[in-house]
């Protein structure tokens, strides 16, 4: 019983060797194409954001979830740069944008009706290829359109891709009809105006 | 007892080593990756690297490609036939795949999307003599070489199919480098990509990247790999709540290379560089079907060397212009071209956008190019509308296999066209330049609308702005040896000087 044990597994580690040997050697045991190499893809059921460039979004200035008072209302300007309009400033759109024609920029926004007013938000398209820059901004308002008083004086802020490429300015309530946002100055190498993709006013 | 213990060990021992020896007998069996004492292709073996499709995308149903019997993943990229300028017209789509190699691979196409049978099939560039063999709708042929193969069935231009078969990739960037962006097959999408100094964007081979490459202002930075940038996620650029979204972008960038990739479907222009020195691009693939698809399209630079390249596009494939400042030190080398609007290796119109102080396009070289279609304005052309001093321009061995210039009614038809003269695209309106010391040394045109020789012109504007000293050498049009203007069928106004036909 032990010979025929021991004569079993003689031969199966015979066998064994030989088809390591022939393995090794590549005689099999090896794809048929041994220069060939496959990239394989991914599992996926969409297109996603490639993980080496996190989601910035996470880091983005948060902006209050009430309702946008100057979307679609009325807007007055002054000169623009090239198709840059000023209704693209409150069209709800960050891909377009205004462009004024040098400083002083002016933007008024018309909310057609007397609203508490605290918050402005000034927003650019947060793509990364809106480098960063700042924009000096002033906000006054006013209730009939002509006689503005400062709600937020003179300050410089940063925009930056990496935040939303967004600015908040928060001051005391106030009720206004008239929003003006005045700009004075802005880093950016590619322009001599004033850049808002939106201009959004909070309660 | 000890004797009678060795006795009864001995079958355990045997059997432990029978069972860890067909352990790695199956092992190397079943395992691919099992050490080999050869391990890797024999000497002057094919090495042939093949990439699945994203797995969000299907392989196109027009037409299946094997590679050494391995089936390619086959994108439908957009490409356009209307050879007149429309702001509103689609593309339409025709197969390109891609592969890396070395040694010798045989390709096997079928073309189920084409309405006939394929009866014939001829693999451009004709040049490189490749015959292939066309059977039971199968089109059969080897290469040997890598570069851009392009095959037309049934001597119809409609879902010609562009093979590009890569070499062999080296120096694939360090993914754990902090440096490196590194994007790896599948299908991905993002607004933008910044690349800074110092940084390198790598995107692998089967991967379909939604998205535009910015580098502005950067010095040092790399962009390379195998993968696809795809436009297709964007109207044209032209169309209502469209914007231009140029896939790679390089503004006032320097020392910068890109390598390998190609370019699909653009909304708009296709590889652009402004105001940028110290350029390498080798090996890029540029296919585009869309409004102002530009293929290379340069302002303003200087030291740009693109290589081994290949442009179908549906505006100037090779430009150059001045939008603010000069041009200085440009070389288009071995690069397939294949126009179906505007020029193929254009100067201008713009020459000076930027009114810059004494602009200027100099120390330009195309050379071995192979144009195989020109289906709407002229093979060569300088058109400097605006001041600047073009001088010092030299195309060197081209081969035209199709000078098919339908033009803009009956104008913009010419083979060769050099003007001073003021277009829509002008921005210096009282002032004009001059064009010196051109030459060409190596035209060959094989193939014409008509089988004649196509009409050339050159259109100084005045007394102080000339065309001057023109050489014109080589030159052979289906089959017929050019030796002087006529032969050429060139006109020449009286503000021209020192233009010679050899």
């Amino acid at each position: 019983m032990k010979n025929k044990w021991n004569i079993i597994m003689i031969v199966v580690i015979a066998l064994s060797l030989v088809v390591i040997g022939c393995a090794c050697l590549g005689l099999f045991g090896q794809s048929g194409d041994p220069g060939l190499t496959v990239v394989a893809s991914p599992e996926q059921s969409k297109p996603m954001r490639p993980g080496c460039f996190p989601d910035p979004t996470a880091n983005y200035i948060p902006l209050p979830e009430t309702e946008n008072l100057a979307e679609g209302k009325p807007v007055l300007a002054g000169a623009h740069t090239d198709v840059y309009v000023s209704t693209n400033v409150n069209d709800g759109k960050t891909d377009t944008y205004w462009e004024s024609k040098g400083f002083p920029a002016e933007m008024v926004i018309d909310l057609q009706d007397s609203r508490s007013v605290s918050t402005v938000a000034v927003l650019l398209n947060p793509s990364a290829i809106w480098e960063a820059r700042t924009q000096e901004i002033a906000v006054f308002v006013s209730t009939d359109g002509e006689h503005f008083t400062e709600a937020a004086p003179a300050a410089r802020y940063d925009f930056d891709p990496n935040t939303g490429n967004r600015i908040r300015i928060d001051f005391d309530t106030v009720s206004a009809r008239f929003v003006k946002v005045v700009f004075t100055m802005n880093s950016s190498s590619r322009t001599g105006g004033a850049q808002a993709a939106e201009i959004v006013v909070y309660e | 007892m000890n004797s009678k213990s060795t006795t009864s060990a001995r079958p355990i021992v045997l059997g432990v080593i029978a069972a860890v020896l067909l352990t790695v007998a199956i092992y190397m069996v079943a395992w691919p990756g099992a050490p080999r004492l050869a391990s890797g292709p024999a000497e002057g073996q094919t090495l042939l690297t093949i990439y699945e499709g994203p797995k969000t995308m299907t392989s196109s149903q027009d037409a299946v490609i094997t590679a050494n019997g391995h089936a390619l993943f086959v994108y439908d990229v957009m490409v356009n036939h209307q050879h007149i300028w429309s702001d509103n017209v689609l593309p339409t789509s025709t197969p390109m795949a891609s592969f890396d190699f070395d040694g010798e691979v045989t390709l096997d196409i079928q073309m189920p999307g084409l309405s006939k049978a394929v009866e014939s099939a001829a693999v451009l560039p004709t040049a490189w003599g490749i015959i292939p063999e066309v059977s039971d709708g199968h089109v059969r042929f080897t290469v040997t070489e890598p570069g851009q193969y392009t095959v037309v069935f049934n001597d119809d231009v409609n879902k010609a199919a562009h093979i590009f078969a890569n070499p062999i990739e080296t120096d694939v960037p360090d993914p754990d480098d902090p440096n490196v962006y590194y994007i790896g097959p599948g299908e991905w999408t993002m607004d933008a990509i910044v690349l800074e100094d110092n940084q390198t964007l790598y995107l692998s081979g089967g991967a379909v990247l939604h998205s535009i490459i910015s580098v502005s202002g950067s010095e040092n930075v790399r962009i390379c790999g195998r993968g696809i940038i795809d436009g297709s996620d964007y109207a044209a650029w032209n169309q209502p709540g469209s914007y231009a979204r140029v896939p790679i972008d390089l503004n006032h960038a320097k020392n910068v290379t890109v390598e390998g990739i190609t370019l699909v479907n653009s909304n708009c222009w296709n590889l652009n560089s402004f105001a940028s020195k110290n350029v390498q691009i080798d090996n890029v693939k540029i296919i585009s079907g869309r409004q102002n698809g530009d293929g290379f399209t340069f302002q303003s630079c200087q030291n740009h060397t693109v290589t081994n390249s290949f442009v179908r596009s549906w505006d100037d494939s090779l430009v150059l212009k001045n939008y603010s400042g000069s041009t200085k030190g440009i070389t288009f080398r071995d690069i397939q071209v294949w126009t179906d609007l505007a020029q193929s290796m254009e100067i201008g119109y713009e020459t000076d956008k930027g009114r810059t102080l004494d602009p200027e396009i100099s120390d330009v070289l195309f050379e071995d190019i192979t144009v195989l279609y020109n289906f709407h304005k002229p093979v060569i052309s300088i058109h400097n509308s605006d001041d600047a001093y073009v001088h010092d321009i030299t195309y060197r061995n081209i081969l035209v296999e199709n000078a098919f210039m339908q033009g803009d009614n009956g104008n913009n038809k010419q083979l060769i066209e050099m003007t001073l003269l003021k277009s829509g695209w002008s921005t210096v309106t009282d002032e004009f330049g001059s064009i010196d010391n051109v030459r060409i040394d190596g035209l060959t045109v094989l193939h014409t609308l008509d089988g004649r020789v196509p009409e050339s012109r050159f259109v100084g504007h005045g007394p102080d702005n000339r065309i001057t000293n023109v050489t014109i050498r080589n030159v052979t049009i289906c089959g017929e040896s050019i030796r002087s203007m006529k032969d050429l069928k060139a006109s020449q106004n009286e503000y021209c000087e020192g233009i010679v036909v050899e």
